[in-house]
């Protein structure tokens, strides 16, 4: 009896020994990784797009309400209650490191910057023809100058870090001028590897791309901090030859420009897709004030909208039209809609808002004069980061500083964009300083809310006093009490200063 | 189904159900063979059916029949033993006597007793780790659903909290204190032998006992997976005899034991209207709206969201065998609603035990579960799309639905989410799965005193997961809405295969096992995701109607290899030593194999002649352990850098897509397990005779190479990675007291445990502190590690309550004005910067303590239980919402804001302002948690024998309990107990989540 068990017993005991037995090692059989993937044109591809795709999430650049720190200037508002804590600390001039908000404009950077630099670190290991390995890497550089652009502008002083890096470094913060550098050649190396365009990709950012952000950087630079104002006659030269190749010319009409995507005048632009999962908020329900209520029961959710005293400054023209949205329509009972004034005491805020954010591509607000049938805060609208005009201004101000006046071309490049906008040509004879003044103040109101050109304007050229001073009794009162000069630069966010304990934080924060 | 089966076992039983004899093989003797009868009873005078009678030295074996009336034949002189589950073995020996009267006496645990200890079994006595045992006994007193409910308030060391009142959650279960930051907490499980099993799949009712494992003494055998301490569930099986049919059926009326404050619509409107004045905006509502809702209170956003659901229990088992093989059948099903709309949890159970003695020297037990769950909506976070933490927050002045009866989606005030009913009841996550695990034990007696055991287990499941966010959710609003099906296999396999050998010479008794155990786990999962669907009258049954598609896989493989050995050592039963190594060898590290050492030493000093001369103790065992375990908290391919796929895709032209694939976070490559080293010293007492027992241990447990999921800087993506950068400490003393207060017409049995753990952080790797972020939407460091400070430490700002009148020099230094919100400033720069950040409060518990209490006279028992935490806080998350102001909630709706600072009334209830800072990680939201609960209270009534043996019932007791239903705490919230954390160091984090529920019950227990 004992043996009749014996032998199938003892197989089966030593079959689950050994039968079973796998080595230790691992195998992820559905992961990537270094060992098996960036071998291919495909996989550099898509090494590329996600750099792109880092930026366009609400943690980046698809929420004008995370840009919190754009907010110190008079293009950006918000209510003075509510939820908007965030906005209106910035408002106030009085953010803190621990604003929940203010982190995309860290993580969003960066996060692209870590992508970038795996791209730079890897791209020769791949493959492929060298004209499309160019291509490629060309995008990063150009991707991770932008990033840079951003974090210096807005933070000052952030770490220089131009490669993969392993887990445990943590390196200290750059100097603003040695992260210009890094900025700089970053451009030049793009501007040398890209092509002048990518037929059907208008997403992609090309050589004219780079040419327009380095000529903006340069003027940047001119400004504050660095003030190096020989880099003007460099602004001005990179525009010219964006200009000059008659690549891109501005949209007859300046609304048309905010409900479509990749116009003629874009140069440089996110891309969205709500359906792909990548939807831009920045249009629809973010700019509508909280009193507007669709007949679908959709409703505003009052974020951003301009200070009173910029709306009312902005000179009369068609392009002032397009941009602000002066008669609010509130549903009633009967769901029929009351048109009133903004100012008119049945407003919550009693202030105007923004149009030129609302449609999207017919897919943020639909409405008509007297009806609002949806409002959705989820569209497909590109954000255009460099606009022709923008490089139509930037040559015109830094050909202005860097020759001592402006010249005709100077004077050509500003009109175009004031003719457009249904404004009579500038005023002939101007002197270099201001021509820069009316330049600028084109540029606040040709670009109203948008990416924080105004802000970084007000930064560059150190005109909070004056800022300050133009702000109406009806916004959100400036409760900071310390020394203003500390306020064009952003505090490091809270838990990124836990995670380097030897960083100083900005000072006045 | 479940009718159709219950039926079936009714059917069988009571065909089964009357008197029998058996005679086995023939008695052979000199002596006269007479019929001996007699009757069985327990203590309290019920016959107990089913008794085992058996003649010493032969194989005559008789069973009592349901009146506990057996016959046997015996020869005088003979020794009858009577043997019944539960209860004391009797000898009788036959001294001319034919009719017999016999008493059984319940069991319970002593240090005679023998108990498992994982890889084998041993005599309590002889047992040298801090172990505690729950019996079935103790289990059937309260209506459980999981498994882990049985440890609350019952065993020193241990404590279990729920995370949520949602359907069917499992429980935390902390058994001295946290040892991990990273890695669960929760014990190891074993089922049977088998490592990790799925505890969802085990019945309360189907365990026999638990055996929880405190010291390392115990748990190193388990080497890598022992640092929270084990749970070994050994499951019932079938006695000889006939087929004993039990049922045990229960229904359960459950709500939400408290609600929040809120305001009604006219205070709700009000407070807008001042909130807006105090920033020059015009009232929300005119003064027609307030008149209108003096009338009407609005819509009660709490209630409207709820159910009280009633929860039904079903088991049924069947168990029986002869000599050769035993079985134990059983079947449980459980429905269990949600406390909110749209919300279940189902369970339906299978379980067959056999157990088949081929010879001599080899058994064969096969046991096999099969576990079916299914629930919906059970996965709420608290987060904005949660609808029970959005009833707190939602405008009490708009109706649930129009006029035309469609919901009304959206409110111009307080939540700017979703109306939370139509959340609830428009989302669908649908989760079912089949759970399969079979387990084979073979053990083979090689020589008298060598055994060879090879423990098998093979576990496989398949889970579904459907999603339904239409366009009436949340998301759906915004876009966002979509379906999604994902389905994942599973299957796990071990082998667990040891020898013991015991030996028994003279005074020296020693059992040595040496095991080699190999176990590995295999995932594979496929989500496939469609969005904005051209309609949704499939539901999520066809996601081919999407716009667009999105499609994912993953799959993990992993591996460990063991081996084992253990030495048991005892002197004259008097002096005992445990010692045993454990070797892994693990896929997740880089370097494979770590050892764990352990080393025991007991006395049993009531062995002693000196002892024994005092006649005081009945028993005295003294016990001290050293040893070193694990805990696996790094994950299959945590040490190799990634590439994300399945994330976004970029769209250059805004329409085509193109594949990203990010680079994944960084990681370290030089990871190591957790090592946990504990030191416990023990005592085990009791007197008179074991009426009065008492068990105390100190413990110090020492965790080094403290895994972290460190967060990245942005700088390097920002993602998570896990680092070993510290060491921990946990101190500890428990104490058990048990006792027999009462044994006469009223019997009273009592149990008292409480137990003392403080931990320390020891070592951050060269920082002093660490802190811990994105925590609900308080992202500013919630929490904090810091050196010489315990686990959840809350991290923030002092909160002092407002600004006075009398100080508004004072505020306009911080540009703020009297009303507005006053805290420490630390560094005295009158400015509230992340420099005046400090330690606001802690979420672990001075102390926590059971206190369970079985009365019984004549048929009736009344059982009590008491379970509490003290010294503990919790931070609040869902109460700053209730103030407006905050993320998604834009006005108040918390009753506070009807007492706000005003010039004439100064509370410390900051007013509204616009240059107030009201930060949401403050101590203002701090609060005591300490609580005691009445966890139990049940009622029970054995109906007489004399009434059931009619209708052929061995026994029926029915009772009524409660459960929750008392409860003393200051805590302001909605339930002391749960806190949606199970992380140490956030523990006390509370964000909404929903309450235990207060229950009702009434059940039955028969056996047939």
């Amino acid at each position: 009896m004992k043996t009749r068990y014996s032998i199938p017993l003892a197989f089966i005991v030593l079959a689950s020994l050994f039968g079973c037995q796998k080595k230790l090692t691992e195998d992820p059989k559905a992961n990537l990784t270094p060992v098996n993937y960036l071998k291919t044109q495909a996989d550099l591809d898509a090494a590329v797009a996600s750099i792109y795709a880092k930026y366009a999430v609400d943690g980046a650049y698809a929420f004008t309400n995370k840009s919190t720190s754009y907010f110190g200037a008079d293009d950006l508002t918000t209510d003075p209650g509510l939820n908007k804590g965030d906005m209106r600390a910035f408002d106030q001039l009085n953010g803190s490191s621990g604003n929940t908000s203010m982190q995309a404009q860290w993580n969003g950077p960066w996060t692209a910057i870590y992508q970038a630099n795996n791209v730079i670190t890897n791209y020769k290991q791949v493959s492929s023809t060298d004209l499309l390995k160019n291509q490629a890497v060309g995008q990063a550089y150009f991707l991770r100058a932008w990033g840079y652009y951003n974090l210096v502008r807005t933070f000052g002083q952030v770490p220089l870090i131009d490669k993969v890096i392993s887990v445990d470094d943590r390196p200290a913060r750059s100097s603003v001028s040695d992260v210009y550098t890094l900025i700089v050649n970053d451009l030049k190396i793009a501007k040398r590897l890209l092509p002048t365009s990518f037929p059907g990709q208008p997403g992609r950012a090309n050589q004219l791309a780079a040419r327009s952000m380095l000529a903006d950087v340069y003027l940047t630079m001119a400004g504050w901090p660095l003030k190096k104002t020989d880099s003007y006659a460099l602004a001005a030269t990179e525009a010219d030859s964006v200009i000059q190749s008659n690549t891109y010319s501005l949209v007859n009409d300046y609304g048309t420009v905010f409900t479509t995507n990749n116009n003629s005048e874009s140069v440089f632009a996110i891309q969205f897709n709500v359906g792909g999962g990548s939807p831009n908020r920045t249009f629809g329900s973010s700019s509508v004030p909280l009193d507007e209520v669709a007949s679908n029961g959709s409703s505003g959710w009052d974020d951003y909208y301009p200070e009173i005293n910029f709306f009312l400054n902005a000179p009369k023209c068609a392009r002032t039209d397009a941009t602000f949205y002066t008669t609010l329509k509130l549903i009633q009972p009967d769901k029929s809609f009351k048109l009133v004034p903004w100012s008119s005491s049945e407003t919550h805020a009693g202030h105007p808002y923004y149009k030129k954010f609302r449609a999207g591509v017919n897919d943020g607000v639909i409405e008509t004069a007297t009806g609002i049938q949806g409002i959705n805060p989820s569209t497909n609208k590109t954000t255009d980061i460099i606009r022709y005009p923008l490089v139509l201004l930037d040559y015109a101000e830094a050909s202005a500083m860097s020759s001592g006046g402006p010249s005709a071309a100077a004077y050509a490049a500003i009109n175009k964009v004031r003719v457009r906008a249904g404004l009579p040509n500038l005023t002939p004879g101007l002197s270099a300083t201001d021509f820069q003044k009316a330049v600028v103040n084109e540029r606040g109101y040709e670009f109203a809310g948008e990416f924080g050109i105004r802000w970084f304007d007000i930064v560059r050229l150190q005109m909070l006093p004056e800022i300050i001073a133009a702000r109406g009794d009806k916004e959100n009162p400036i409760n900071f009490t310390g020394d203003i000069s500390q306020r064009y630069i952003a505090p490091i966010p809270q838990n990124e200063m836990y995670r380097n304990p030897s960083w100083t934080q900005n000072p006045g924060y | 189904m479940k009718r159709f089966l219950f039926m079936l076992l009714v059917c069988c039983i009571t065909l089964n159900g009357y008197a029998s004899v058996v005679h086995l093989k023939g008695y052979k003797s000199a002596f006269l063979v007479a019929q001996v009868s007699g009757k069985v009873k327990d203590d309290k005078g019920n016959p107990l059916a089913g008794v085992s009678v058996k003649v010493q030295g032969s194989t005559t074996v008789a069973l009592t029949d349901i009146n506990g009336v057996f016959k046997v034949q015996a020869p005088d002189g003979a020794t009858l033993i009577f043997t019944y589950v539960g209860f004391e073995d009797q000898k009788v020996v036959l001294n001319g006597q034919t009719t017999l009267a016999i008493t059984l006496v319940e069991k319970t645990i002593g240090l005679n007793e023998v108990v498992a200890v994982g890889y084998g079994i041993q005599q309590k006595r002889d047992v040298t780790g801090a172990t505690s045992t729950v019996t079935a006994r103790e289990i059937a007193k309260r209506p459980l659903v999981r498994v882990e409910q049985a440890l609350q308030g019952t065993t020193a060391g241990v404590t279990v909290s729920s995370n949520s009142g949602q359907p069917g959650a499992g429980l935390s279960v902390k058994i001295r204190g946290a040892n991990s930051i990273t890695g669960s907490t929760d014990p190891l499980y074993v089922i049977d032998g088998y490592i990790g099993g799925n505890i969802e799949s085990i019945t309360p009712s189907d365990i026999q006992s638990l055996e929880i494992l405190k010291d390392a003494s115990a748990t190193a055998i388990y080497g890598s997976r022992g640092a929270n301490g084990v749970v070994l569930i050994t499951t019932k099986t079938g006695k000889v005899g006939k087929p004993v049919v039990s049922i045990n059926t229960w229904f359960s009326k459950a709500s939400i034991p408290k609600e929040l404050d809120l305001m009604n619509a006219y205070d709700f409107a009000r407070t807008v209207n001042a909130q807006f004045a105090t920033t020059g905006n015009p009232a929300a509502f005119s003064d027609a709206d307030l008149a209108g809702f003096k009338n009407k209170p609005g819509t009660d956003w709490q209630r409207a969201v709820q159910q009280k659901p009633w929860i039904r229990n079903y088991q049924a088992d069947v168990s029986g065998g002869s000599d050769n093989v035993n079985y134990l059948v059983s079947f449980n099903h459980l429905d269990q609603p949600g406390l909110i709309l749209n919300q279940y949890y189902k369970r339906t159970t299978f379980r067959a035990n056999l157990g088949i003695k081929l010879n001599d020297r080899m058994d064969v037990k096969i046991n096999l579960t099969t576990l079916l769950p299914q629930s919906r909506n059970t996965g709420y976070q608290g987060d904005i799309t949660d609808p029970f933490a959005q009833s707190s927050q939602w405008d009490p002045t708009s109706p649930i639905r129009d006029a035309s009866g469609n919901y009304i989606f959206k409110s111009k005030y307080a939540s700017n989410q979703i109306n939370p009913v139509a959340q609830a009841n428009n989302q669908q996550v649908d989760v079912s799965s089949t759970n399969i695990t079979g387990t084979g034990v073979f053990t083979y007696r090689i020589l008298n005193d060598l055994t060879l055991t090879s423990n098998n287990t093979y576990e496989t499941q398949s889970q579904l997961t459907q999603t339904l966010y239409g366009l009436n959710t949340g998301l759906g609003l915004v876009g966002g809405d979509y379906a999604a099906v994902e389905s994942g296999k599973y299957r796990s396999y071990q082998t667990s295969d040891f020898l013991t050998y015991k030996k028994k010479l003279g005074d020296h008794s020693l059992t040595v096992t040496a095991l080699y155990e190999f176990s590995s786990r295999e995932n594979t999962g496929v989500k496939a995701q469609a969005n904005n669907l051209s309609s949704y009258a499939l539901g999520y049954y066809n996601l081919g109607l999407g716009a667009t598609q999105l499609t994912t896989s993953n799959y993990y493989e992993d591996a460990l290899q063991s081996f084992m050995g253990r030495v048991n050592y005892t002197y004259k039963d008097k002096y005992l030593l445990t010692a045993s190594v454990r070797s892994d060898g693990s896929s997740h590290l880089t370097q494979k194999y770590s050892t764990f050492p352990s080393l025991a030493v007991g006395w049993n000093a009531a062995r002693e002649r000196f002892i024994q001369k005092l006649d005081i103790f009945s028993d005295l065992k003294l016990r001290a352990s050293w040893g070193k375990t694990g805990n696996q908290a790094v994950g299959a391919y945590a040490t190799i850098p990634q590439y994300v796929s399945g994330s976004p895709a970029y769209y250059f032209d805004g329409v085509k897509p193109s594949v990203a694939t990010p680079l994944g976070s960084p990681v370290s490559n030089t990871l190591k397990w957790e090592t946990t080293t504990t030191t416990d010293a023990g005592l085990d007492v009791s007197f008179f005779s074991g009426r009065l027992t008492f068990t105390a241990d100190a413990y110090h447990k020492k965790i080094t190479n403290l895994l972290y999921n460190y967060q990245a800087p942005y700088y390097l993506g920002g993602g998570l990675y896990q680092r070993n950068i510290g060491s921990l400490d946990n101190k500890g003393i428990e104490f058990a007291l048990g006792g027999t207060p009462l044994v006469g017409k009223v019997k009273w049995s009592t149990n008292f445990t409480i137990s003392f753990n403080r931990n320390r952080v020891v070592d951050l790797g060269g920082l002093d502190n660490v802190v811990v972020n994105n925590i609900g939407s308080a992202q500013n460091g919630v929490a904090i590690l810091k050196i010489g400070k315990p686990l959840g430490e809350f991290y923030g700002y002092q909160f002092l309550g407002t600004w006075k009148t009398s100080e508004a020099a004072q505020a306009a230094q911080f540009g703020m004005k009297p009303g507005d919100a006053k805290y420490t400033d630390v560094n005295g720069d009158h400015k509230y910067t992340s420099d005046d950040l400090m330690p606001i409060g802690n979420g672990s518990p001075k102390y926590s303590f059971g206190f369970i209490n079985d009365v019984s006279y004549g048929n009736f028992t009344l059982s009590f239980m008491f379970q509490g935490t003290y010294g503990n806080q919790i931070y609040s998350g869902t109460i700053p919402y209730t103030l407006g102001g905050l993320g998604d909630a834009r006005n108040a709706t918390s009753t506070t804001a009807l007492s706000i600072w005003t010039p004439t009334n100064e509370t410390n209830n900051p007013t509204f302002s616009s240059t107030s800072q009201n930060f949401i990680n403050s101590s203002r939201f701090v609060y005591n948690a300490s609580y005691i609960k009445l966890k139990n209270l049940s009622l029970g009534y054995t109906i007489p024998t004399a009434v059931l043996s009619r209708v052929g019932i061995r026994s029926l007791e029915i009772y009524v309990s409660g459960q929750n239903i008392w409860t003393i705490t200051k805590y302001p919230g909605y339930d002391p107990e749960v806190s949606n954390s199970t992380n140490a160091i956030t523990q006390g984090l509370e964000t909404g989540v929903i309450p235990n529920p207060k229950t009702y019950t009434v059940g039955l227990r028969a056996t047939l």
